[in-house]
């Protein structure tokens, strides 16, 4: 990469930023200006404050913790059971068509509404929060790897047949190389989701991670840690974004592009 | 191909490694209660040491939503929770088998005096009969506050259906209320002295003072299941209770510490609000009331007897 781009790129950079960051400062000043007394707003430098001490202290990262975990187990149990199934009803005709009402009835409901019945039969903590993300983490992966298999060369599945591979190989070796480009989309869709619903989960009734601490910073009247809690978790969202594009581009180099027109 | 197989195992392997460590500290009672004052006499004998001392070991969990609390007992992640007594009754009378076992806290005239509806600036309420055809924001539908003005209305021949309730959380009435979103809040202190000197409004009526109840507002309770097999845990919990109650009545430092560590207010806010009155005993006519206004309001639909619902 030339010095050119470079500076073109940092010029961009700048210049994106130059908004948020003259709407940030004249909040501030409104809100020092009108001594802004609310229990939901409160001015940056304030929510740049309660961060630091939330990091200090090292609740921030705790919380971070116990989210993200929830969300990537519930996130890998929901891929490899979407990425099973989505594979056999690819493969399979008649599976395919057997399921389809089942699949379709099931889809539909919001992971959230089963939190009551999640919180009797498992409690709160982890189990809770990562079974409820999976739930909501199978379908995007099922629907999608069972397109993508779908739409795999069939001369590719000829010569799987021709060489008389066994079904598992034929899978291992065909299927999922040929579909992962496509998989992984899915997978980084269904990453989204995750940390949306652990979030979720955690606001509406589990009392650990970065939900709860949006709750309980709300219900001590702290909206300056509410709202820093609040912006880490823009941040962790966005860097989970770009981690994933990332692995993405590294991983299929080309086929990344293919698998995004999907 | 390995590549990849490598990223995905490595992933699993990070995530797999954290769940060893959340079945551990099962020992431990773990207390269940909302951000608000009524568990302070847990709380003050969670940091006093109280429990402790009565070889009891004990950790606080905050529980965001009060009408949580009954699922979170029956699933076994708190084994003791501090309903309000809508909650516990509610819950009882949609079949979970819980069991009163001790007092938290009980309606007094201080108490009483810190509930009010406030109203916004532009609205006038005069008598009773104004709030007709008004918007008014309860911090829960069928919760404490709402039970309460309803029966409040009732009082004082208003029909509750002219009133239009909407659900409005405690945290976010001042905003609210300065948008003009709705036209009163049920609501408590801080809330009604931070609105007021902000200048959003007045109160507009005091409910609670002329109810004049004496009725409890939260207690601790469990499931039968465990507080049958917990009998000495119970009699330990209950001693302990009545210690730390007194604390909570008679020492506004100590229990304005104890609160302000559990909910996580600043001190200064927690100081500028005697909590609840702490009542350890609790005996099943206390519940009497409760029972009937809230059969009145056709929000149970079986019978309940007081005398199964407290523990002997």
């Amino acid at each position: 990469m030339s010095d050119n781009t470079a500076k073109n790129t940092a010029k961009h950079t700048a210049k994106a930023l130059v908004l948020p960051v003259a709407l940030l400062v004249a909040f501030e000043v409104w809100a020092r200006a009108t001594h802004l007394q609310s229990d939901s707003l409160a001015a940056p430098s304030d929510v740049v404050r309660a961060l630091a001490e939330a990091f200090a202290d090292f609740s921030i990262l705790i919380a971070t913790r116990d989210t993200l975990f929830s969300a990537f187990t519930g996130l890998a149990i929901g891929s490899i059971i979407g990425l099973a199934l989505g594979i056999a009803f690819g493969l399979s005709n008649t599976l395919n068509r057997l399921m389809e009402v089942t699949v379709e009835a099931i889809r539909p409901i919001p992971s959230i509404a089963l939190l009551p019945i999640a919180l009797i039969a498992l409690g709160f903590g982890y189990r809770m929060e990562i079974v409820i993300v999976a739930f909501a983490c199978v379908w995007p992966i099922l629907i999608l790897s069972r397109a993508a298999v779908r739409s795999i060369e069939p001369r590719l599945m000829e010569v799987s047949r021709a060489l008389r591979l066994p079904a598992a190989q034929r899978v291992w070796k065909i299927i999922i190389p040929a579909a992962l480009p496509r998989i992984f989309v899915a997978f980084r869709l269904s990453a989204g989701i995750a940390l949306i619903v652990a979030v979720t989960v955690e606001i509406a009734i589990n009392p650990i991670g970065l939900g709860a601490g949006i709750m309980l910073a709300q219900q001590a009247l702290r909206a300056d840690l509410m709202l820093a809690y609040l912006v880490w978790i823009g941040v962790i969202g966005y860097a989970l974004n770009i981690v994933l594009v990332v692995a993405q581009r590294r991983l299929f180099g080309r086929a990344a592009l293919s698998g995004d027109s999907a | 191909m390995k590549k990849i197989i490598a990223t995905f195992a490595v992933s699993f392997a990070l995530t797999g490694s954290a769940l060893t460590t959340t079945a551990l500290a099962q020992a431990k009672i773990q207390v269940g209660c909302t951000a608000t004052s009524d568990c302070a006499s847990a709380m003050v004998a969670v940091d006093e040491g109280i429990f402790k001392k009565h070889g009891l070991e004990v950790e606080m969990t905050p529980i965001g939503i009060n009408s949580n609390i009954p699922a979170a007992i029956l699933s076994n992640s708190i084994q003791i929770g501090g309903p309000t007594s809508t909650v516990f009754l509610q819950a009882v009378d949609g079949g979970l088998d819980l069991v009163a076992i001790a007092g938290a806290s009980v309606m007094n005239p201080v108490s009483n005096g810190n509930i009010t509806a406030f109203v916004r600036n532009g609205i006038t309420i005069k008598e009773p009969k104004d709030f007709a055809g008004k918007k008014v924001g309860a911090p829960g539908l069928n919760a404490f506050l709402h039970v309460l003005f309803v029966k409040w209305l009732v009082e004082k021949g208003v029909d509750p259906k002219s009133v239009n309730f909407v659900e409005v959380t405690f945290p976010t009435m001042s905003d609210i209320i300065k948008s003009g979103g709705v036209d009163a809040v049920l609501t408590a202190e801080p809330f009604v002295t931070r609105m007021t000197n902000a200048g959003l409004g007045s109160v507009g009526a005091r409910y609670a003072v002329e109810l004049a109840r004496t009725d409890p507002i939260i207690f601790y309770a469990a499931s039968r299941e465990w507080a049958d097999k917990n009998a000495v845990a119970i009699k330990k919990f209950r001693d302990a209770i009545a210690e730390s109650a007194e604390i909570v009545n008679n020492d506004r430092e100590k229990a304005s510490a104890s609160i302000s560590k559990f909910t996580k207010q600043p001190i200064e806010l927690v100081k500028m609000t005697p909590p609840n009155r702490s009542v350890p005993e609790l005996k099943p006519e206390q519940l009497g009331w409760w029972i009937e206004v809230m059969s009145s309001q056709k929000m149970l639909q079986s019978k309940l007897e007081p005398n199964k619902l407290v523990l002997k």
